[in-house]
Protein backbone atom coordinates (compact mmCIF):
# COMPACT_ATOMS: atom_id res chain seq x y z
CA UNK A 1 0.00 0.00 0.00
CA UNK A 2 2.94 2.31 0.91
CA UNK A 3 4.58 1.63 -2.54
CA UNK A 4 1.43 2.62 -3.80
CA UNK A 5 0.86 6.07 -2.42
CA UNK A 6 3.70 8.28 -4.72
CA UNK A 7 1.84 6.64 -7.72
CA UNK A 8 -1.45 7.85 -6.38
CA UNK A 9 -0.16 11.34 -5.55
CA UNK A 10 1.53 11.45 -9.32
CA UNK A 11 -1.70 10.75 -11.03
CA UNK A 12 -3.99 13.32 -8.78
CA UNK A 13 -1.19 15.80 -10.13
CA UNK A 14 -1.56 15.45 -13.53
CA UNK A 15 -5.26 14.95 -13.86
CA UNK A 16 -5.33 18.69 -11.64
CA UNK A 17 -2.35 19.66 -14.02
CA UNK A 18 -4.77 18.64 -17.26
CA UNK A 19 -8.06 20.11 -15.69
CA UNK A 20 -6.32 23.61 -15.73
CA UNK A 21 -5.17 22.85 -19.00
CA UNK A 22 -8.62 22.57 -19.94
CA UNK A 23 -10.10 25.76 -17.98
CA UNK A 24 -7.42 28.04 -19.69
CA UNK A 25 -7.95 26.62 -22.98
CA UNK A 26 -11.75 27.30 -22.07
CA UNK A 27 -11.44 31.06 -20.91
CA UNK A 28 -9.32 31.98 -24.34
CA UNK A 29 -12.01 29.96 -26.43
CA UNK A 30 -14.75 29.06 -25.14
CA UNK A 31 -16.12 26.17 -27.75
CA UNK A 32 -13.23 24.13 -25.86
CA UNK A 33 -15.55 24.06 -23.04
CA UNK A 34 -17.39 21.06 -24.41
CA UNK A 35 -14.20 19.17 -22.83
CA UNK A 36 -14.99 20.13 -19.27
CA UNK A 37 -18.84 19.67 -19.98
CA UNK A 38 -18.30 15.90 -20.29
CA UNK A 39 -16.07 15.64 -17.50
CA UNK A 40 -18.49 16.80 -15.26
CA UNK A 41 -21.80 16.29 -16.53
CA UNK A 42 -22.30 13.32 -14.22
CA UNK A 43 -21.45 14.62 -10.52
CA UNK A 44 -23.44 17.84 -11.44
CA UNK A 45 -26.49 15.84 -12.41
CA UNK A 46 -26.06 13.65 -9.50
CA UNK A 47 -25.64 16.18 -6.88
CA UNK A 48 -29.14 17.79 -8.34
CA UNK A 49 -30.56 14.55 -8.55
CA UNK A 50 -30.17 13.67 -5.18
CA UNK A 51 -31.47 17.15 -3.92
CA UNK A 52 -34.48 17.41 -5.92
CA UNK A 53 -35.77 13.94 -6.29
CA UNK A 54 -37.46 15.12 -9.84
CA UNK A 55 -35.79 13.84 -13.44
CA UNK A 56 -37.43 17.17 -14.85
CA UNK A 57 -36.10 19.78 -12.63
CA UNK A 58 -32.83 18.09 -12.43
CA UNK A 59 -32.26 18.57 -15.88
CA UNK A 60 -33.71 22.30 -15.81
CA UNK A 61 -31.10 22.84 -13.16
CA UNK A 62 -28.55 21.36 -14.69
CA UNK A 63 -28.51 23.08 -17.61
CA UNK A 64 -28.69 26.32 -15.89
CA UNK A 65 -25.65 25.37 -13.73
CA UNK A 66 -23.82 24.73 -17.33
CA UNK A 67 -24.81 27.87 -19.07
CA UNK A 68 -24.26 29.85 -15.69
CA UNK A 69 -20.73 28.46 -15.67
CA UNK A 70 -19.72 29.08 -19.21
CA UNK A 71 -21.01 32.72 -18.58
CA UNK A 72 -18.76 33.05 -16.05
CA UNK A 73 -16.32 30.86 -16.75
CA UNK A 74 -13.70 34.52 -16.91
CA UNK A 75 -14.27 35.20 -13.61
CA UNK A 76 -12.71 31.39 -12.34
CA UNK A 77 -9.31 31.64 -10.70
CA UNK A 78 -7.56 28.50 -10.16
CA UNK A 79 -6.31 28.18 -6.19
CA UNK A 80 -5.90 24.45 -6.42
CA UNK A 81 -9.49 23.51 -6.09
CA UNK A 82 -11.23 21.21 -8.30
CA UNK A 83 -13.07 22.50 -11.29
CA UNK A 84 -16.08 20.58 -9.98
CA UNK A 85 -16.31 22.65 -6.29
CA UNK A 86 -17.00 25.42 -8.41
CA UNK A 87 -19.61 23.80 -10.36
CA UNK A 88 -21.55 22.28 -7.37
CA UNK A 89 -21.14 25.87 -5.52
CA UNK A 90 -23.20 26.88 -8.66
CA UNK A 91 -25.33 24.34 -8.53
CA UNK A 92 -25.71 24.65 -4.86
CA UNK A 93 -26.74 28.40 -5.13
CA UNK A 94 -29.34 27.68 -7.67
CA UNK A 95 -30.91 24.74 -6.40
CA UNK A 96 -31.41 27.25 -2.90
CA UNK A 97 -32.72 29.99 -5.88
CA UNK A 98 -35.25 27.80 -6.88
CA UNK A 99 -36.33 26.77 -3.73
CA UNK A 100 -36.66 30.18 -2.32
CA UNK A 101 -38.31 30.88 -5.18
CA UNK A 102 -40.94 28.52 -4.46
CA UNK A 103 -41.20 29.15 -0.79
CA UNK A 104 -40.90 25.70 0.34
CA UNK A 105 -37.92 26.47 1.97
CA UNK A 106 -37.78 30.11 3.53
CA UNK A 107 -33.92 29.72 4.20
CA UNK A 108 -31.13 26.80 2.97
CA UNK A 109 -28.48 26.05 5.39
CA UNK A 110 -24.95 25.11 4.10
CA UNK A 111 -25.72 21.93 5.63
CA UNK A 112 -28.61 20.84 3.49
CA UNK A 113 -26.25 22.01 0.16
CA UNK A 114 -22.95 19.49 1.30
CA UNK A 115 -19.88 18.88 -0.75
CA UNK A 116 -20.70 16.10 -2.92
CA UNK A 117 -17.80 14.11 -1.92
CA UNK A 118 -19.11 13.60 1.33
CA UNK A 119 -22.84 12.84 -0.29
CA UNK A 120 -22.99 8.80 -0.42
CA UNK A 121 -26.13 9.72 -2.60
CA UNK A 122 -24.57 11.41 -5.21
CA UNK A 123 -21.26 9.31 -5.38
CA UNK A 124 -24.09 6.81 -5.68
CA UNK A 125 -25.57 8.18 -8.86
CA UNK A 126 -22.66 8.83 -9.96
CA UNK A 127 -21.23 4.73 -10.14
CA UNK A 128 -24.65 4.00 -11.22
CA UNK A 129 -24.86 6.08 -14.15
CA UNK A 130 -20.88 4.74 -14.99
CA UNK A 131 -22.42 1.10 -14.38
CA UNK A 132 -25.55 1.54 -16.37
CA UNK A 133 -22.72 1.67 -19.76
CA UNK A 134 -21.21 -1.88 -18.46
CA UNK A 135 -23.98 -3.57 -18.51
CA UNK A 136 -24.77 -6.40 -21.71
CA UNK A 137 -26.59 -4.33 -24.62
CA UNK A 138 -29.85 -6.37 -24.24
CA UNK A 139 -30.32 -5.26 -20.31
CA UNK A 140 -28.73 -1.98 -20.76
CA UNK A 141 -31.99 -1.71 -23.39
CA UNK A 142 -34.13 -2.68 -21.11
CA UNK A 143 -33.02 -0.64 -18.29
CA UNK A 144 -32.92 2.45 -20.90
CA UNK A 145 -36.44 2.03 -22.25
CA UNK A 146 -37.91 0.85 -18.65
CA UNK A 147 -36.59 3.63 -16.28
CA UNK A 148 -35.50 6.61 -18.39
CA UNK A 149 -37.95 6.32 -21.17
CA UNK A 150 -40.41 5.03 -18.56
CA UNK A 151 -42.24 2.20 -21.27
CA UNK A 152 -44.02 -0.24 -20.01
CA UNK A 153 -42.82 -4.43 -20.41
CA UNK A 154 -45.41 -4.60 -23.26
CA UNK A 155 -43.85 -1.66 -25.53
CA UNK A 156 -40.13 -3.01 -24.44
CA UNK A 157 -40.73 -6.57 -25.27
CA UNK A 158 -42.64 -5.51 -28.72
CA UNK A 159 -39.37 -3.65 -29.49
CA UNK A 160 -37.33 -6.72 -28.16
CA UNK A 161 -39.20 -9.49 -30.15
CA UNK A 162 -39.29 -11.20 -27.30
CA UNK A 163 -41.73 -12.20 -24.61
CA UNK A 164 -42.67 -10.20 -21.68
CA UNK A 165 -41.34 -12.73 -19.30
CA UNK A 166 -38.20 -12.68 -20.84
CA UNK A 167 -38.15 -8.58 -20.30
CA UNK A 168 -39.16 -9.28 -16.82
CA UNK A 169 -36.32 -11.52 -16.21
CA UNK A 170 -34.19 -9.01 -18.44
CA UNK A 171 -35.00 -6.10 -16.01
CA UNK A 172 -34.16 -8.02 -12.65
CA UNK A 173 -31.35 -9.37 -13.94
CA UNK A 174 -29.90 -6.23 -14.90
CA UNK A 175 -30.95 -4.51 -11.62
CA UNK A 176 -29.88 -7.68 -9.84
CA UNK A 177 -26.36 -6.97 -11.24
CA UNK A 178 -25.51 -3.29 -10.56
CA UNK A 179 -26.56 -4.01 -7.05
CA UNK A 180 -23.72 -6.73 -6.92
CA UNK A 181 -21.45 -4.28 -8.87
CA UNK A 182 -22.02 -1.88 -6.63
CA UNK A 183 -21.81 -3.82 -3.58
CA UNK A 184 -18.09 -5.13 -5.22
CA UNK A 185 -17.04 -0.86 -5.85
CA UNK A 186 -17.88 0.04 -2.36
CA UNK B 1 -40.33 -18.26 -4.14
CA UNK B 2 -39.74 -19.30 -7.45
CA UNK B 3 -37.70 -17.12 -9.51
CA UNK B 4 -40.76 -16.23 -11.93
CA UNK B 5 -42.34 -14.98 -8.93
CA UNK B 6 -40.11 -12.84 -8.49
CA UNK B 7 -39.88 -10.95 -11.45
CA UNK B 8 -43.37 -10.71 -11.24
CA UNK B 9 -42.91 -8.60 -7.79
CA UNK B 10 -40.22 -6.82 -8.76
CA UNK B 11 -42.10 -5.89 -12.03
CA UNK B 12 -45.21 -4.77 -9.74
CA UNK B 13 -43.11 -2.96 -7.80
CA UNK B 14 -41.62 -1.36 -10.53
CA UNK B 15 -44.75 -0.70 -12.00
CA UNK B 16 -46.18 1.29 -8.84
CA UNK B 17 -42.95 2.80 -8.15
CA UNK B 18 -42.77 4.92 -12.04
CA UNK B 19 -46.98 5.44 -11.54
CA UNK B 20 -45.68 7.35 -8.47
CA UNK B 21 -47.87 4.82 -5.99
CA UNK B 22 -45.56 4.46 -2.71
CA UNK B 23 -48.51 1.79 -1.21
CA UNK B 24 -47.45 -0.62 -4.09
CA UNK B 25 -43.70 0.20 -3.36
CA UNK B 26 -44.07 -0.73 0.43
CA UNK B 27 -46.15 -4.00 -0.06
CA UNK B 28 -42.85 -5.47 -1.96
CA UNK B 29 -40.85 -8.13 -0.17
CA UNK B 30 -37.41 -7.73 1.09
CA UNK B 31 -36.08 -9.89 -2.22
CA UNK B 32 -36.51 -6.86 -4.38
CA UNK B 33 -35.77 -4.31 -2.03
CA UNK B 34 -32.58 -2.68 -2.72
CA UNK B 35 -33.58 -4.08 -6.13
CA UNK B 36 -36.05 -0.89 -6.32
CA UNK B 37 -33.53 1.86 -4.21
CA UNK B 38 -32.00 1.43 -7.74
CA UNK B 39 -34.88 1.46 -9.77
CA UNK B 40 -35.61 4.34 -8.24
CA UNK B 41 -32.41 6.09 -8.66
CA UNK B 42 -32.52 5.05 -12.46
CA UNK B 43 -35.53 6.63 -12.54
CA UNK B 44 -34.07 10.20 -11.95
CA UNK B 45 -31.18 9.69 -13.82
CA UNK B 46 -31.45 12.08 -17.18
CA UNK B 47 -32.57 11.31 -20.36
CA UNK B 48 -30.51 9.54 -23.04
CA UNK B 49 -30.97 12.34 -25.27
CA UNK B 50 -30.54 15.24 -22.79
CA UNK B 51 -26.94 15.36 -22.79
CA UNK B 52 -26.58 15.83 -26.33
CA UNK B 53 -28.78 18.24 -26.66
CA UNK B 54 -27.18 20.46 -23.90
CA UNK B 55 -24.09 19.84 -24.86
CA UNK B 56 -24.96 21.36 -28.16
CA UNK B 57 -26.49 24.38 -26.83
CA UNK B 58 -23.39 24.97 -24.87
CA UNK B 59 -21.60 24.51 -27.90
CA UNK B 60 -23.65 27.68 -29.82
CA UNK B 61 -23.64 29.70 -26.90
CA UNK B 62 -19.83 28.89 -26.95
CA UNK B 63 -19.77 30.12 -30.20
CA UNK B 64 -21.69 33.31 -30.30
CA UNK B 65 -19.35 34.20 -26.64
CA UNK B 66 -16.39 33.53 -29.11
CA UNK B 67 -17.36 36.12 -31.42
CA UNK B 68 -17.87 33.77 -34.37
CA UNK B 69 -20.80 32.09 -36.32
CA UNK B 70 -19.63 28.81 -36.67
CA UNK B 71 -23.36 27.50 -36.38
CA UNK B 72 -25.40 29.97 -37.33
CA UNK B 73 -28.69 27.81 -37.89
CA UNK B 74 -28.11 26.15 -34.52
CA UNK B 75 -28.02 29.98 -33.26
CA UNK B 76 -30.96 30.66 -34.94
CA UNK B 77 -33.25 27.55 -33.10
CA UNK B 78 -34.93 28.80 -29.62
CA UNK B 79 -34.06 26.84 -26.53
CA UNK B 80 -34.03 23.27 -26.29
CA UNK B 81 -34.22 23.45 -22.25
CA UNK B 82 -37.50 23.72 -21.37
CA UNK B 83 -37.43 26.98 -18.28
CA UNK B 84 -39.49 26.14 -15.21
CA UNK B 85 -43.21 27.54 -15.30
CA UNK B 86 -43.77 26.89 -18.81
CA UNK B 87 -41.98 24.74 -21.11
CA UNK B 88 -41.34 25.41 -24.26
CA UNK B 89 -43.56 24.09 -27.44
CA UNK B 90 -40.12 23.90 -29.89
CA UNK B 91 -38.56 22.18 -27.16
CA UNK B 92 -41.27 19.51 -27.14
CA UNK B 93 -41.64 19.27 -30.88
CA UNK B 94 -37.83 18.68 -31.60
CA UNK B 95 -38.54 15.93 -28.59
CA UNK B 96 -40.57 14.11 -31.10
CA UNK B 97 -39.15 14.43 -34.36
CA UNK B 98 -35.82 16.23 -33.97
CA UNK B 99 -33.88 15.88 -37.42
CA UNK B 100 -37.27 17.75 -38.79
CA UNK B 101 -36.81 20.92 -36.36
CA UNK B 102 -33.50 21.02 -36.64
CA UNK B 103 -31.67 19.41 -33.58
CA UNK B 104 -30.43 16.00 -34.87
CA UNK B 105 -29.67 13.42 -32.68
CA UNK B 106 -25.65 14.03 -32.74
CA UNK B 107 -23.48 16.99 -32.37
CA UNK B 108 -24.56 18.78 -35.59
CA UNK B 109 -27.61 20.69 -36.54
CA UNK B 110 -30.01 18.78 -39.24
CA UNK B 111 -30.96 21.49 -41.81
CA UNK B 112 -34.74 21.13 -43.01
CA UNK B 113 -33.83 21.91 -46.24
CA UNK B 114 -32.42 18.43 -46.29
CA UNK B 115 -35.30 16.99 -44.98
CA UNK B 116 -37.42 18.21 -47.58
CA UNK B 117 -34.75 17.88 -50.60
CA UNK B 118 -34.07 14.16 -49.45
CA UNK B 119 -38.10 13.78 -48.96
CA UNK B 120 -38.76 15.11 -52.66
CA UNK B 121 -36.19 12.61 -53.77
CA UNK B 122 -37.42 9.39 -52.20
CA UNK B 123 -40.79 10.64 -53.13
CA UNK B 124 -39.92 10.64 -57.12
CA UNK B 125 -37.79 7.78 -57.10
CA UNK B 126 -40.59 5.93 -55.70
CA UNK B 127 -42.90 7.65 -58.27
CA UNK B 128 -40.70 6.59 -61.34
CA UNK B 129 -40.71 2.89 -59.87
CA UNK B 130 -44.27 2.76 -59.31
CA UNK B 131 -45.01 4.41 -63.05
CA UNK B 132 -42.78 2.26 -64.84
CA UNK B 133 -43.88 -0.79 -63.37
CA UNK B 134 -47.39 -0.53 -64.78
CA UNK B 135 -46.48 0.49 -67.96
CA UNK B 136 -44.33 -2.65 -68.03
CA UNK B 137 -47.54 -4.68 -66.65
CA UNK B 138 -50.05 -2.30 -69.03
CA UNK B 139 -47.94 -3.24 -72.41
CA UNK B 140 -47.02 -6.74 -72.82
CA UNK B 141 -46.90 -6.69 -76.27
CA UNK B 142 -44.44 -3.72 -76.87
CA UNK B 143 -42.19 -5.45 -74.15
CA UNK B 144 -42.24 -7.96 -76.19
CA UNK B 145 -41.45 -6.74 -79.23
CA UNK B 146 -38.72 -4.67 -77.90
CA UNK B 147 -37.18 -8.45 -76.48
CA UNK B 148 -37.38 -10.64 -79.79
CA UNK B 149 -37.58 -9.68 -83.42
CA UNK B 150 -38.81 -11.78 -86.16
CA UNK B 151 -37.88 -12.36 -89.49
CA UNK B 152 -40.04 -14.19 -91.29
CA UNK B 153 -40.17 -15.40 -95.01
CA UNK B 154 -42.03 -12.74 -96.06
CA UNK B 155 -44.44 -11.75 -98.56
CA UNK B 156 -42.37 -10.71 -101.81
CA UNK B 157 -42.61 -13.50 -104.55
CA UNK B 158 -38.88 -14.29 -106.05
CA UNK B 159 -38.55 -14.46 -109.76
CA UNK B 160 -37.97 -17.44 -111.27
CA UNK B 161 -34.68 -19.18 -111.26
CA UNK B 162 -33.41 -19.93 -115.37
CA UNK B 163 -33.21 -24.16 -114.99
CA UNK B 164 -34.20 -24.89 -111.64
CA UNK B 165 -37.84 -24.38 -109.59
CA UNK B 166 -37.47 -26.90 -106.90
CA UNK B 167 -39.76 -30.16 -107.04
CA UNK B 168 -39.39 -33.09 -109.53
CA UNK B 169 -41.36 -36.01 -111.24
CA UNK B 170 -40.68 -39.71 -112.80
CA UNK B 171 -42.33 -41.88 -114.96
CA UNK B 172 -42.00 -44.78 -116.49
CA UNK B 173 -44.22 -47.94 -118.19
CA UNK B 174 -42.30 -51.07 -116.59
CA UNK B 175 -39.81 -51.63 -119.19
CA UNK B 176 -37.10 -53.86 -118.60
CA UNK B 177 -34.48 -50.90 -119.66
CA UNK B 178 -33.69 -48.11 -118.13
CA UNK B 179 -35.14 -44.55 -120.17
CA UNK B 180 -33.10 -43.67 -123.22
CA UNK B 181 -31.36 -40.18 -123.37
CA UNK B 182 -33.06 -37.39 -124.35
CA UNK B 183 -34.38 -33.63 -123.72
CA UNK B 184 -37.59 -33.22 -121.42
CA UNK B 185 -40.16 -31.39 -123.09
CA UNK B 186 -41.92 -28.24 -122.00
CA UNK B 187 -43.04 -27.13 -119.04
CA UNK B 188 -46.58 -26.59 -118.50
CA UNK B 189 -48.73 -25.59 -115.80
CA UNK B 190 -50.96 -28.73 -116.27
CA UNK B 191 -50.22 -32.17 -118.17
CA UNK B 192 -52.90 -33.49 -120.88
CA UNK B 193 -50.18 -36.16 -122.37
CA UNK B 194 -47.26 -37.41 -119.91
CA UNK B 195 -44.28 -38.02 -122.03
CA UNK B 196 -43.04 -40.89 -123.90
CA UNK B 197 -40.18 -42.16 -125.77
CA UNK B 198 -42.22 -45.20 -127.12
CA UNK B 199 -45.57 -44.72 -128.32
CA UNK B 200 -48.19 -47.00 -127.58
CA UNK B 201 -50.87 -45.75 -128.85
CA UNK B 202 -50.16 -44.16 -132.64
CA UNK B 203 -53.74 -42.71 -133.38
CA UNK B 204 -54.95 -41.07 -130.34
CA UNK B 205 -58.46 -39.53 -130.60
CA UNK B 206 -57.04 -36.75 -129.63
CA UNK B 207 -53.62 -35.40 -129.86
CA UNK B 208 -52.06 -33.19 -127.32
CA UNK B 209 -47.89 -32.35 -126.87
CA UNK B 210 -46.90 -33.81 -124.53
CA UNK B 211 -45.66 -31.56 -121.34
CA UNK B 212 -44.47 -31.82 -117.74
CA UNK B 213 -45.74 -29.56 -115.01
CA UNK B 214 -43.22 -26.77 -113.97
CA UNK B 215 -42.77 -23.15 -114.36
CA UNK B 216 -43.76 -22.13 -118.47
CA UNK B 217 -40.67 -19.29 -117.80
CA UNK B 218 -37.90 -21.77 -117.68
CA UNK B 219 -36.51 -23.14 -120.72
CA UNK B 220 -35.15 -26.35 -121.12
CA UNK B 221 -32.62 -27.35 -124.54
CA UNK B 222 -34.79 -29.35 -126.77
CA UNK B 223 -33.65 -31.70 -128.98
CA UNK B 224 -35.31 -34.00 -131.22
CA UNK B 225 -35.81 -36.58 -129.07
CA UNK B 226 -37.94 -37.36 -125.94
CA UNK B 227 -35.97 -38.61 -122.98
CA UNK B 228 -34.08 -38.42 -120.08
CA UNK B 229 -31.73 -35.93 -119.69
CA UNK B 230 -29.52 -37.76 -116.84
CA UNK B 231 -29.64 -41.59 -119.14
CA UNK B 232 -26.92 -42.52 -121.53
CA UNK B 233 -29.07 -45.16 -123.03
CA UNK B 234 -29.58 -45.16 -126.47
CA UNK B 235 -31.87 -47.54 -126.85
CA UNK B 236 -35.52 -46.35 -127.20
CA UNK B 237 -37.35 -47.52 -123.75
CA UNK B 238 -39.69 -45.60 -121.66
CA UNK B 239 -37.73 -47.19 -118.32
CA UNK B 240 -38.64 -48.91 -115.50
CA UNK B 241 -41.13 -47.10 -113.47
CA UNK B 242 -44.70 -46.42 -113.67
CA UNK B 243 -47.22 -44.44 -113.89
CA UNK B 244 -46.63 -42.62 -117.66
CA UNK B 245 -43.87 -40.52 -118.32
CA UNK B 246 -40.26 -41.32 -118.76
CA UNK B 247 -37.71 -42.94 -116.13
CA UNK B 248 -37.54 -44.67 -113.08
CA UNK B 249 -40.01 -42.85 -110.63
CA UNK B 250 -43.54 -42.36 -110.72
CA UNK B 251 -46.34 -40.19 -112.00
CA UNK B 252 -46.42 -39.12 -115.40
CA UNK B 253 -42.77 -36.88 -115.66
CA UNK B 254 -39.29 -37.64 -116.59
CA UNK B 255 -36.52 -38.89 -114.34
CA UNK B 256 -36.45 -40.64 -110.70
CA UNK B 257 -38.88 -38.47 -108.96
CA UNK B 258 -42.58 -38.67 -108.21
CA UNK B 259 -45.16 -36.57 -110.11
CA UNK B 260 -45.10 -34.82 -113.42
CA UNK B 261 -42.04 -33.06 -113.24
CA UNK B 262 -38.63 -33.56 -113.85
CA UNK B 263 -36.08 -34.45 -112.13
CA UNK B 264 -35.35 -36.74 -108.27
CA UNK B 265 -37.79 -34.28 -106.65
CA UNK B 266 -41.39 -34.73 -106.56
CA UNK B 267 -44.23 -32.92 -107.11
CA UNK B 268 -43.99 -31.23 -110.21
CA UNK B 269 -41.13 -28.47 -111.12
CA UNK B 270 -37.68 -29.51 -111.69
CA UNK B 271 -34.24 -29.19 -109.70
CA UNK B 272 -34.57 -31.91 -106.98
CA UNK B 273 -36.48 -31.22 -103.38
CA UNK B 274 -39.36 -29.55 -102.63
CA UNK B 275 -40.35 -26.48 -104.09
CA UNK B 276 -38.63 -23.18 -103.38
CA UNK B 277 -40.28 -19.70 -103.20
CA UNK B 278 -40.25 -18.20 -106.68
CA UNK B 279 -40.81 -19.56 -110.01
CA UNK B 280 -44.37 -19.17 -109.44
CA UNK B 281 -44.66 -20.60 -106.55
CA UNK B 282 -45.79 -17.69 -104.01
CA UNK B 283 -44.85 -17.10 -100.54
CA UNK B 284 -46.04 -18.63 -97.51
CA UNK B 285 -47.64 -15.86 -95.52
CA UNK B 286 -47.86 -15.94 -91.46
CA UNK B 287 -51.15 -15.99 -89.79
CA UNK B 288 -50.10 -17.07 -86.42
CA UNK B 289 -47.09 -16.10 -85.38
CA UNK B 290 -46.34 -16.01 -81.06
CA UNK B 291 -43.25 -14.89 -80.03
CA UNK B 292 -40.64 -17.36 -78.28
CA UNK B 293 -39.48 -16.92 -74.90
CA UNK B 294 -35.80 -15.84 -73.86
CA UNK B 295 -34.21 -18.99 -71.94
CA UNK B 296 -33.89 -17.90 -68.32
CA UNK B 297 -30.19 -18.53 -68.75
CA UNK B 298 -29.30 -16.52 -71.63
CA UNK B 299 -31.69 -13.63 -70.16
CA UNK B 300 -29.45 -13.48 -67.13
CA UNK B 301 -25.96 -14.21 -68.82
CA UNK B 302 -27.45 -10.96 -71.27
CA UNK B 303 -26.78 -13.28 -74.36
CA UNK B 304 -28.33 -12.06 -77.70
CA UNK B 305 -27.80 -13.10 -81.46
CA UNK B 306 -29.79 -14.27 -84.24
CA UNK B 307 -31.48 -17.97 -85.15
CA UNK B 308 -32.03 -18.85 -88.39
CA UNK B 309 -34.39 -21.94 -88.69
CA UNK B 310 -34.75 -23.94 -92.36
CA UNK B 311 -38.48 -24.85 -92.33
CA UNK B 312 -40.59 -27.01 -94.73
CA UNK B 313 -43.95 -25.41 -95.04
CA UNK B 314 -46.36 -27.90 -95.81
CA UNK B 315 -49.75 -27.37 -97.72
CA UNK B 316 -51.58 -28.02 -94.23
CA UNK B 317 -49.74 -24.44 -93.37
CA UNK B 318 -47.75 -26.15 -90.52
CA UNK B 319 -44.33 -26.34 -90.62
CA UNK B 320 -42.52 -29.47 -90.58
CA UNK B 321 -38.85 -30.51 -90.50
CA UNK B 322 -37.41 -27.56 -88.78
CA UNK B 323 -33.74 -27.62 -88.47
CA UNK B 324 -31.54 -25.11 -86.78
CA UNK B 325 -29.29 -23.51 -89.78
CA UNK B 326 -27.62 -20.92 -87.45
CA UNK B 327 -27.33 -22.00 -84.06
CA UNK B 328 -26.96 -19.36 -81.72
CA UNK B 329 -27.04 -21.99 -78.25
CA UNK B 330 -27.64 -21.23 -73.99
CA UNK B 331 -30.78 -22.86 -74.83
CA UNK B 332 -32.31 -19.79 -77.79
CA UNK B 333 -32.48 -22.32 -80.39
CA UNK B 334 -34.94 -25.18 -78.59
CA UNK B 335 -36.88 -21.82 -77.70
CA UNK B 336 -36.76 -20.91 -81.46
CA UNK B 337 -38.05 -24.01 -82.73
CA UNK B 338 -40.49 -24.62 -80.41
CA UNK B 339 -41.97 -21.46 -81.15
CA UNK B 340 -41.61 -22.06 -84.96
CA UNK B 341 -43.21 -25.14 -84.61
CA UNK B 342 -46.46 -23.58 -83.36
CA UNK B 343 -47.06 -21.06 -85.66
CA UNK B 344 -49.30 -21.54 -88.13
CA UNK B 345 -48.95 -20.50 -92.17
CA UNK B 346 -50.96 -19.32 -95.22
CA UNK B 347 -49.87 -21.79 -97.36
CA UNK B 348 -47.36 -21.10 -100.71
CA UNK B 349 -49.51 -21.61 -103.43
CA UNK B 350 -48.43 -22.73 -107.23
CA UNK B 351 -51.23 -22.52 -109.54
CA UNK B 352 -53.77 -22.37 -107.30
CA UNK B 353 -52.82 -25.20 -105.20
CA UNK B 354 -51.60 -25.30 -102.10
CA UNK B 355 -47.88 -26.74 -102.06
CA UNK B 356 -45.18 -27.15 -99.49
CA UNK B 357 -42.13 -24.70 -99.74
CA UNK B 358 -38.84 -24.50 -98.19
CA UNK B 359 -38.15 -21.32 -96.27
CA UNK B 360 -35.70 -20.08 -93.71
CA UNK B 361 -36.67 -18.05 -90.73
CA UNK B 362 -34.34 -15.61 -88.66
CA UNK B 363 -35.11 -15.17 -85.05
CA UNK B 364 -33.38 -12.53 -83.32
CA UNK B 365 -33.27 -12.51 -79.54
CA UNK B 366 -32.47 -9.54 -78.50
CA UNK B 367 -32.57 -7.74 -75.00
CA UNK B 368 -32.97 -3.71 -73.85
Amino acid sequence: MKAQLPEMGLKAVEAETDERLLIEAAQRDPRRFGELYENNFDRVYAFIASLVFDRSEAEDLTAEVFHQALAKLGQFEWRGTPFIAWLLRIASNAIADRWQKRSRYPEISDSDLEEPGAEDGTERRVMLAQLLEELPSDQKLVMVRRFLDQRSIRDIALELKRSEGAVKQLQFRALESLRNRMGEKR
Amino acid sequence: MSNQAIYEELDNAVNSLLQGDPAGVEQSGSAVGELLLLAGALREMPRPEFRSRLRLELQNEAARLSGSDALPHAARRGSLISVPGGASRRASDEQILPTLFGAGYGNYPVYRSNFVVSAVLHAAAIAIVLASSLWFAGHPQQVKQQVISLIGPGDYTLPAAKTKAGGGGGGGDHDKLAASKGSAPRFASEQITPPAIVVRNDNPKLAAEPTVVGPPDIKLPQTATLGDPLSRILTSSNGTGSGSGIGTGDGGGVGSGTGPGVGPGHGGGIGGGIYRVGGGVSAPRVIYDPDPEYSEEARQAKYQGTVVLWIVIGADGRAHDVRVSRALGMGLDQKAVEAVRSWRFQPAMKDGHPVAVQVNVEVNFRLY
